[in-house]
C-alpha cells in the first residue's frame, strides 16, 4: 500500500469523524445497553434453563456416546461426511489438520490476502460470499451433527444428502465464485448474490430434508439426582433391584435363602457396624462395583461386567450410609413411607401401593434372569399373569391365592407329592411387616385395581358402628 | 470538599487527561453491531468473576470434582446462580466473539491500519475457543470427560506430532488426574492470562486507530 492511499484512507476516515458522534456518552451508552441485556439474559438463563445434570464420569462406560462441545460439534460432523468419500476420506489428518489449519490460516493472514483497501460491500463480494457459504455451512452441520450418515435400516441416503448440503454444494459453489473471480471474467456483484443466494438456499433445503427424514431413536434418559434425597431414594430403588435378594431389604440377611447357588450362606449382615465401620465409600464402592466372585455376590459396576455405573454405585453407597450408618443423620424427607398408609375400608391400587412394595420387596428376584418359577413383577399385567403356577397365585376375592399364602409363611405344597414344597414362603429371607401383608390382601380381596381411581370407587365406609367416637 | 479531592487525585493522576483521551473521543457514526466487542469484553470480565467465585469451592480432583461442583449446585447459597451464568456465559461468549470476528469482517474493518487488531483478534478468539475446550472439563461429568477424550484424540491425529501433543494435553496415554489438573490450570491461569494481555493490545489499539466508520460507496 503506497503512502498515498494510506493518507486517502486517513483523510476519509477525519471526513466521518467530523459527522460522527463521542465515545462518551454515545458509544458507551449502547455498549451499556447490550451489556445489561446479555446479563439479564444469563441471569435468567441461569434462572430457569439452569444446567443440565449429569452423571458423574465413567472412564469404563464404553457405551456413552462421546460428543464434543457444541462449537466443534460442525468440525465432528464434517469429519464424518468427509470419512465418506472413498479413498481421501481415510487420510483422516487431512480433514482434522489441514482443512482446519488452512481455514484458520487464511482468517489470521485476511488483511494480508484481502490487501485492496476496497472496504465496500460490492467490491468485495467474493470475500463476503465465501465467508456466508461457510457460516451457513457452519450452521447446518451443527444442527446435523446428531444425525447419523447410515440410517438404523442400513441406508446412505441420509449420509449422501448431508455430504450434498454439508460438503458437495458449497464446495462446488466456492470454486466456482474463486474461478468466476480470478479469470476476471465476473465482477458484477448480481453474480455474487445469486450464486451464492443459491447455494445458501439449496444447503438450507437439503438440510431441512435431512432433518425431516430423520426420526430421531428414543433416548434413554439418565437419571441424575442431585440432592442427598434424591440420591438415597434413587440408592434405595437400585439397592431394592439388585441387593434384596442377598441381603434382604434392610440389609440385616445373615443366612441367604431362596438364592440359586448361595442357599444356606453365611455372611456378615452388611447393615451392621461390622461392615459400616470398617469399608470407607471408597472401599464400599470398590466392593459393589468388583463384588466378592470368591463368596458368590457377583460384580455390579460396567467396568467389571456388572449393570451399574459409577453414579448409580455411589447412590447406593449413600443410601446405605444414611439409612444404616448410626454416624450419619438421614434428612426427614427421606423417611417418606413407601406408601400411604391404608385407612379402615380402603382400598390400595397398584399404582400407589403394589407397585412400591413389589419394588422394594420382590424385584430383585422377580425380574428376567433369575430363578423365580418365571413369575415377573415388572409391571400390572407381569404381576397378574406370569408364573409357571399363574391359574392359581392371584385369584380375585380368594384368600387362598398363591400369593397371599406365601407371603403369610404358609409355603404351597406340591399337590403330586405332598412331602415338596411348590413355593416356599415369600420373600424366602425374612417375613414381610403386617401392614405389608394387609395390602396384598386387601388388595387381591377387592379385585386388584390398577388405578387410584379404580381403589376410590371400591372404598366402603366403614359403618357407624365401628367407629367409637366418645 | 468533592471538587478538591478531585483536584489532588487529577494532579497526580492525570484524570482530566484521561477524559479527554479516553471518553471524550470523537467517534464515527456508531451502530449497535459496533456494541459486540464491547459485550466481549463484559463477558471476559463476567466469567471472571464467576468464575473466582467457582474456585472457592471447586476441586480439581476426579474423586472430588463432580462432588464439588454438586456442592456448589445444592449447598452453597446462590452456587447455582453463580454456575449457570459461568456456564450459559461461556456459551454466550463463544458466540459474541464469533459475531463480533464476523461483523468486524463483513465491514472490513480488518483493513489498514487495524490489521494488527485482527491479528490479535484471532489469537482472542482461539483463546476463547480454548477456554471453553479445557472449561468443559472440569466438572469431571460423562459429558465432560468423554468430550474431551474426542477432543484431544483429534489433536492426536496430526502427522508425526499427533502422539505427542496428545500426552502433552493428557498428561499421559489416557485421561486422568493429571488431565484434569492441567486443564484446570491452563482454564484458570494460563489462558486468562493470555486473554488479558492481549485484550489489553487490542483495546489499545482501538483507541488509537479509533473504530471504524461504516464503509459506503465512496470506500
Ligand atoms: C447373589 C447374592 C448377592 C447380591 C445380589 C449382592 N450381594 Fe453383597 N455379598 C454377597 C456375599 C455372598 C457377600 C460376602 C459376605 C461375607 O463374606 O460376609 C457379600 C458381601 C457384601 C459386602 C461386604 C461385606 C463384608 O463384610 O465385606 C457389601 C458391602 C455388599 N455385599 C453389598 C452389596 C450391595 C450394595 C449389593 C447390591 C448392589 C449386593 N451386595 C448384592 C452376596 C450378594
Ligand atoms: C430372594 C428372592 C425372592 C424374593 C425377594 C421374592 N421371591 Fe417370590 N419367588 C422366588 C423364587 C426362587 C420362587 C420360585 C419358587 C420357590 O423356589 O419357592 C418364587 C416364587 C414366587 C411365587 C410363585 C410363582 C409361581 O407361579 O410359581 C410367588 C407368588 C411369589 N414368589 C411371590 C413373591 C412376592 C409377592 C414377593 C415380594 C413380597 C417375592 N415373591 C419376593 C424368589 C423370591
Ligand atoms: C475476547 C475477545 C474480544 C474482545 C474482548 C474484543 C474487544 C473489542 C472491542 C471492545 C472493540 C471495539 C468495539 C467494537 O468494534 O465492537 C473491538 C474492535 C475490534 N475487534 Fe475485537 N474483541 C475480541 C475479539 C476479536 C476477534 C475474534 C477479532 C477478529 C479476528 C477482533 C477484531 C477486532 C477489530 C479488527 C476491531 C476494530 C473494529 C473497528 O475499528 O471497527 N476482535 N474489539
Amino acid at each position: 500500500m503506497n503512502e498515498e492511499t494510506k493518507k486517502k484512507i486517513n483523510a476519509r476516515y477525519e471526513k466521518e469523524l467530523n459527522k460522527g458522534e463521542r465515545f462518551w456518552p454515545d458509544s458507551i451508552f449502547k455498549d451499556v445497553v447490550v451489556s445489561l441485556g446479555i446479563f439479564i439474559l444469563l441471569v435468567l438463563l441461569a434462572s430457569f434453563v439452569g444446567v443440565a445434570p449429569e452423571p458423574k464420569a465413567d472412564p469404563s462406560d464404553t457405551s456413552y456416546i462421546p460428543r464434543p462441545e457444541w462449537y466443534f460439534l460442525f468440525l465432528f460432523k464434517f469429519l464424518a461426511l468427509y470419512g465418506q468419500i472413498p479413498l481421501l476420506g481415510k487420510i483422516e489428518w487431512l480433514a482434522t489438520v489441514l482443512i482446519p489449519g488452512i481455514a484458520v490460516g487464511v482468517l489470521t493472514l485476511l488483511p494480508f490476502i484481502e490487501k485492496s483497501p476496497d472496504r465496500h460491500y460490492a467490491k468485495r463480494a467474493l470475500s463476503i460470499s465465501v465467508m456466508t457459504i461457510m457460516v451457513v455451512g457452519i450452521i447446518l452441520l451443527t444442527l446435523m451433527s446428531e444425525i447419523p450418515t447410515v440410517s438404523a435400516d442400513g441406508s446412505k441416503l441420509l449420509g449422501l444428502l448431508q455430504a450434498a448440503a454439508g460438503l458437495a454444494i458449497p464446495g462446488v459453489a466456492m470454486i466456482v465464485l474463486f474461478i468466476a473471480s480470478f479469470t476476471g471474467r465476473q465482477t458484477n456483484p448480481r453474480f455474487f448474490i445469486w450464486t451464492t443466494g443459491l447455494t445458501v438456499v439449496s444447503m438450507i433445503i437439503i438440510s431441512g430434508m435431512v432433518m425431516n427424514l430423520h426420526t430421531p431413536p428414543a433416548v434413554e434418559e439418565t437419571e441424575v439426582a442431585n440432592t442427598v434425597v434424591d440420591q438415597i431414594f434413587a440408592g434405595q430403588d437400585l439397592y431394592s433391584v439388585h441387593c434384596t435378594e442377598c441381603h434382604g431389604d434392610d440389609g440385616s440377611v445373615a443366612v441367604i435363602e431362596g438364592v440359586e447357588g448361595l442357599e444356606g450362606e453365611k455372611i456378615t449382615p452388611i447393615n451392621s457396624h461390622d461392615v459400616l465401620y470398617t469399608i470407607t465409600d471408597s472401599a464400599m464402592y470398590e466392593v459393589i462395583a468388583y463384588g466378592r466372585p470368591n463368596a458368590g455376590m457377583t460384580p455390579f459396576g460396567k467396568a467389571y461386567g456388572g449393570e451399574l455405573s459409577r453414579s448409580e454405585i455411589d447412590y447406593i453407597v449413600t443410601y446405605m450410609r444414611y439409612m444404616w450408618d448410626d454416624r450419619f443423620e438421614i434428612p426427614a424427607e427421606a423417611l417418606k413411607p413407601l406408601f400411604p398408609p391404608l385407612a379402615e375400608g380402603e382400598v390400595p391400587s397398584y399404582e400407589v401401593h403394589i407397585q412400591p412394595i413389589v419394588k422394594r420387596y420382590c424385584i430383585s428376584c422377580h425380574r428376567a434372569g433369575k430363578e423365580n418359577n418365571n413369575y415377573l413383577m415388572t409391571s400390572y399385567e407381569e404381576i397378574l399373569t406370569t408364573g409357571d403356577n399363574a391359574a392359581n397365585n392371584i385369584i380375585a376375592g380368594d384368600e387362598n391365592s398363591y400369593l397371599l399364602q406365601v407371603i403369610q409363611e404358609h409355603a404351597i405344597m406340591n399337590p403330586e407329592k405332598p412331602a415338596e414344597e411348590l413355593i416356599g414362603v415369600m420373600p424366602p429371607n425374612r417375613a414381610l411387616k403386617p401392614n405389608i401383608v394387609d395390602v396384598f390382601i386387601r388388595w387381591i380381596m377387592n379385585g386388584m385395581p390398577q388405578t387410584a381411581i379404580d381403589a376410590a370407587a371400591l372404598f366402603t365406609i366403614p359403618t357407624p358402628e365401628a367407629t367409637t367416637t366418645p | 470538599m468533592w471538587k478538591k479531592v478531585y483536584e489532588w487525585l487529577d494532579e497526580r493522576l492525570g484524570l482530566n487527561d484521561m477524559y479527554t483521551n479516553l471518553l471524550d473521543r470523537p467517534e464515527p457514526k456508531g451502530n449497535w453491531w459496533n456494541t459486540l466487542g464491547s459485550a466481549s469484553l463484559f463477558l471476559f470480565v463476567l466469567q471472571g468473576l464467576t468464575g473466582i467465585f467457582l474456585t472457592v469451592y471447586y476441586t480439581p480432583s476426579p474423586d472430588h470434582a463432580y462432588d464439588s461442583v454438586q456442592y456448589i449446585m445444592e449447598g452453597v447459597a446462590f452456587g447455582w446462580l453463580i454456575r449457570g451464568i459461568h456456564h450459559w456465559g461461556a456459551t454466550l461468549m463463544v458466540i459474541v466473539v464469533f459475531i463480533h470476528l464476523l461483523r468486524v469482517f463483513i465491514t472490513a474493518s480488518f483493513k489498514f491500519p487495524r490489521e494488527l487488531t485482527w491479528l490479535i483478534g484471532i489469537g482472542l478468539f482461539l483463546a476463547t475457543l480454548g477456554m471453553g475446550f479445557t472449561g468443559y472439563l472440569l466438572p469431571w461429568n460423562q459429558k465432560a470427560y468423554w468430550a474431551t477424550t474426542v477432543g484431544t484424540q483429534i489433536a492426536g491425529s496430526v502427522p508425526f506430532i499427533g502422539e505427542f501433543i496428545l500426552k502433552a494435553l493428557r498428561g499421559g496415554p489416557d485421561l486422568s488426574a493429571l488431565t484434569l489438573q492441567r486443564f484446570f490450570s491452563a482454564h484458570i491461569w494460563i489462558i486468562p492470562a493470555v486473554l488479558a494481555g492481549l485484550i489489553g493490545v487490542h483495546l489499545f489499539l482501538i483507541i488509537k486507530h479509533g473504530e471504524s466508520h461504516f464503509p459506503t460507496k465512496e470506500d
